[in-house]
């Protein structure tokens, strides 16, 4: 799967036609949610195309990317105020994606065992107390709920 | 203690035969002419006195057993026997249990006969006694008659002949007096002559008185001359005379006391070879033929037969003493017999068993014996077969068929006591086991000195310990152990257990060395476990196609991580690789996990142990990574 970077690095050379395209997108998008009834189902955005069986295999590929992921709940563990929450993705509830959910992420939602919520999620590495790397971790940015 | 006569059971002198030279050249009581000084009189037993034993009373030579029914022992010749258990009186009893009865015409005949001239004698002791009387006669006949019987054995011809011999006695000592009485007539006579010439030569008398004052002639001289000449002549034949009838009166004594002696011989004899009738009978019958009273036993004072004889009231023995001894004989063996018919019929056969073998024993050839019947005899004689075979068994130190015989004795006779012989082999039987397994100790310490004096005393107190072929068969198996314990070393250092496993039987025998013995166990049991457990997990695999190679995979794992030597067997690694194909999925999630858990990357890690989680929700495994993991990340700084 080829990787979707919205680093602005490699399009600096570009950004005349960069921002006249976004221009035009922009343009384009307002006029279809004037037009067009917003959708409300996230499995057709593009993040939803995120697998588990590819994060499960090598989760450092993804590490910087972010996705915006409807999922359910399965198991919550905590500690402190952090959360580890294990959610599964629709159309496979044999893969479980877990998912860092720092404290006050998730504002007013109130994450529940078997809800479904939208997380947007980015990969990133840390590093324990002895500064070793702790790679291909999801972090949630932001809980909505469905 | 009672005193009973028994047979001549390995006398030490040989009986002294009557009318030998010895005996007629001696006028004391020492029939045995000493060849030196140190020969035995008669009566003295010659026994050697360095040899510590104390000798049994003897009478002329022929020693008197001693029955002491207190305990059913028999003194003979210092020693004490059971009477039971002696190999003479035990071969004479087993001989008697065999023959028939007695009850043919000619023993009844001759045992009528026997208490015919035993009455006999006893009616007329009470009448005037009479050498050669017809009563002697009729005894004399009568006895002769009786010596045709077998059974007899000689004894009744015997007694004849020294009743006969002692009235040739009589007879010539009656002549000698006669002779005597002539000579003293015939001495009276002489002396008569005698005195006549010598008072004619000194003038006495009637011729003399004639002649008084008157000178004598020359022819009167020649008379006296003459005179004394037979005067002399005639003192001469009074003192050849005188003795001669001293001379036959001192035979008579001698011939007399002589004949005493051997009619006491025979007596004595016959009372020694339990022929009580005849003892009884030669007693009576001594007083009809030596009519002086004197019926006082010709024995030297200091023998112990003498003392025997006057037992506690000093008196001297005598021939009525015999006469006693016999009749009491009779009359015990005679009761002896009668408690064996009661006791038979009471079936107890031990008791029966005992009173018989003492009846033999003291009166075999008594009438009540001979004619025991054939069915009782047989009945004891299983009985006592029995009971030999017991002492035959207790001597072989055969405790285990002791106790079979004491059973079977017990069987027989409800009565019979038991309890001695059977806690006996048993106390043994335990010693021996004892022994055994003290040697057993020691063969595992391996000190060999104490396993074979161990050994040694278990097989001298009980030989046929069927423990100790046993103990056999494990000492051949040691000797053969050496090429299989190190084969079973070789194979231990390579853990191959399921080898020894599969090999048992054969690598048993490591076990009697003890660090052997441990490692033989502990492969023994791990395969044994290893099998057991594969056969459970077989079966749950079975039952559930999805989860249980997960649950088998998983739990394999764990026993291989508990103990290392699982994964040695090749029957638990087959198992491992079959469980793992069927939970595939399982299996690479928690080997995928720990690959990512390995690279640090721990959210592939955690996703990975989720999933296995997912296929297998109790496994420990997936549920420890994910333990492991979400505690890493939740520490972790982003």
């Amino acid at each position: 799967m080829a990787r979707k970077r919205r680093s602005s690095k490699n399009k600096k050379s570009q950004l005349p036609l960069v921002i006249g395209g976004g221009a035009a997108v922009l343009l384009l998008a307002v006029g279809a949610a004037v037009v067009m009834k917003p959708s409300d189902s996230a499995a057709d955005a593009p993040e939803s195309r995120f697998s588990v069986v590819e994060y499960r295999q090598d989760a450092s590929r993804l590490t910087g990317n972010s996705y915006r992921l409807k999922a359910r709940v399965e198991n919550i563990e905590t500690l402190g105020n952090d959360r580890l929450v294990a959610v599964s993705l629709p159309g496979n509830k044999m893969e479980r994606l877990p998912l860092l959910v720092h404290s006050g992420v998730c504002g007013r939602v109130n994450l529940t065992r078997g809800d479904t919520f939208v997380f947007d999620v980015i990969c990133r590495n840390g590093q324990d107390a002895e500064g070793l790397d702790v790679k291909g971790i999801m972090v949630v940015q932001k809980v909505e709920t469905e | 203690m009672v005193m009973q006569a028994s047979a001549q059971l390995g006398k030490k002198n040989p009986p002294v035969p009557a009318n030998t030279p010895q005996q007629q050249g001696q006028s004391s009581l020492q029939l045995s002419a000493p060849a030196n000084g140190t020969a035995p009189k008669i009566g003295q037993s010659f026994t050697d006195p360095e040899s510590g034993e104390t000798p049994n009373p003897q009478i002329l030579g022929m020693e008197i057993p001693l029955l002491d029914p207190a305990s059913d022992t028999m003194s003979y010749n210092g020693g004490k026997f059971d009477v039971g258990n002696n190999a003479l009186v035990r071969a004479r009893f087993e001989k008697y249990l065999q023959q028939n009865p007695d009850d043919s015409t000619e023993a009844k005949r001759y045992r009528k006969k026997m208490n015919s001239i035993i009455k006999l004698t006893q009616k007329s002791a009470r009448k005037a006694r009479e050498v050669g009387s017809e009563t002697l006669v009729k005894i004399g006949h009568t006895l002769y008659d009786m010596n045709d019987y077998d059974g007899d054995a000689g004894q009744s011809g015997n007694l004849a002949s020294a009743i006969a011999s002692a009235i040739a006695v009589q007879y010539a000592n009656r002549d000698r007096k006669r002779q005597n009485e002539k000579l003293q007539k015939e001495i009276d006579s002489l002396v008569d002559k005698t005195n006549m010439m010598t008072n004619r030569n000194t003038g006495r008398g009637r011729q003399a008185n004639a002649s008084v004052g008157e000178k004598k002639s020359g022819a009167a001289a020649d008379t006296t001359v003459t005179n004394t000449f037979k005067i002399a002549h005639n003192t001469k034949k009074i003192t050849g005379l005188e003795a001669s009838g001293i001379k036959n009166d001192a035979d008579s004594i001698a011939a007399t006391e002589l004949s005493k002696i051997n009619f006491q011989s025979t007596i004595v004899s016959m009372l020694m070879q339990r022929r009580f009738d005849h003892a009884l009978l030669g007693s009576q019958v001594y007083r009809h033929i030596f009519r002086d009273g004197d019926t006082t036993l010709k024995l030297d004072n200091e023998s112990q037969a003498a003392q025997l004889f006057e037992g506690g009231v000093g008196l001297p023995p005598t021939v009525n003493t015999m006469a006693t001894i016999a009749s009491n004989m009779r009359r015990e063996v005679d009761q002896n017999m009668e408690a064996v018919t009661n006791l038979l019929a009471q079936n107890k056969l031990a008791d029966a068993t005992q009173h018989l073998i003492e009846a033999v024993a003291v009166g075999e050839y008594m009438q009540s014996v001979a004619t025991f019947p054939v069915e009782g005899r047989r009945r004891i004689a299983e009985f006592w077969s029995l009971r030999r075979k017991a002492l035959t068994t207790l001597n072989a130190r055969d405790y285990a068929a002791t106790e079979e015989i004491a059973r079977k004795m017990k069987e027989l006779d409800a009565d019979f006591d038991d309890s001695m012989l059977t806690s006996y082999c048993t106390g043994r039987k335990y010693q021996s086991d004892l022994h055994l397994r003290n040697a057993a100790k020691a063969l595992k310490d391996g000190d060999d000195a104490t396993f074979n004096e161990e050994i040694t005393k278990a097989g001298t107190i009980w030989p046929k310990n069927p423990n100790l072929e046993k103990g056999r068969q494990e000492l051949e198996k040691l000797d053969k152990q050496d090429p299989v314990r190190d084969e079973f070393r070789t194979l231990v250092s390579r853990k191959e257990y399921r080898t020894i496993y599969n090999e048992q039987d054969k690598f048993e025998v490591v076990a009697i060395d003890a660090e052997l013995k441990k490692q033989y166990k502990e492969a023994i049991t791990l395969i044994g476990t290893i099998d057991g457990m594969l056969e459970q997990l077989e079966v749950a695999a079975r039952q559930d196609s999805v989860m249980g190679p997960c649950m088998a995979y998983e739990m394999l794992m764990q026993r291989g991580m508990e103990d290392a030597r699982y994964k040695d067997d090749s029957r638990y690694r087959e198992a491992v690789n079959r469980f793992a194909l069927g939970a595939h999925d399982f299996v690479k999630a928690l080997e995928d996990g720990k690959a990512c858990e390995a690279r640090r990357e721990y959210g592939s890690a955690l996703s990975n142990y989720l999933r296995a989680q997912c296929l297998y929700p109790r496994s420990a495994l997936a549920g420890e990574g994910v333990t492991r993991v979400s505690n890493i990340i939740l520490k972790a700084k982003f």
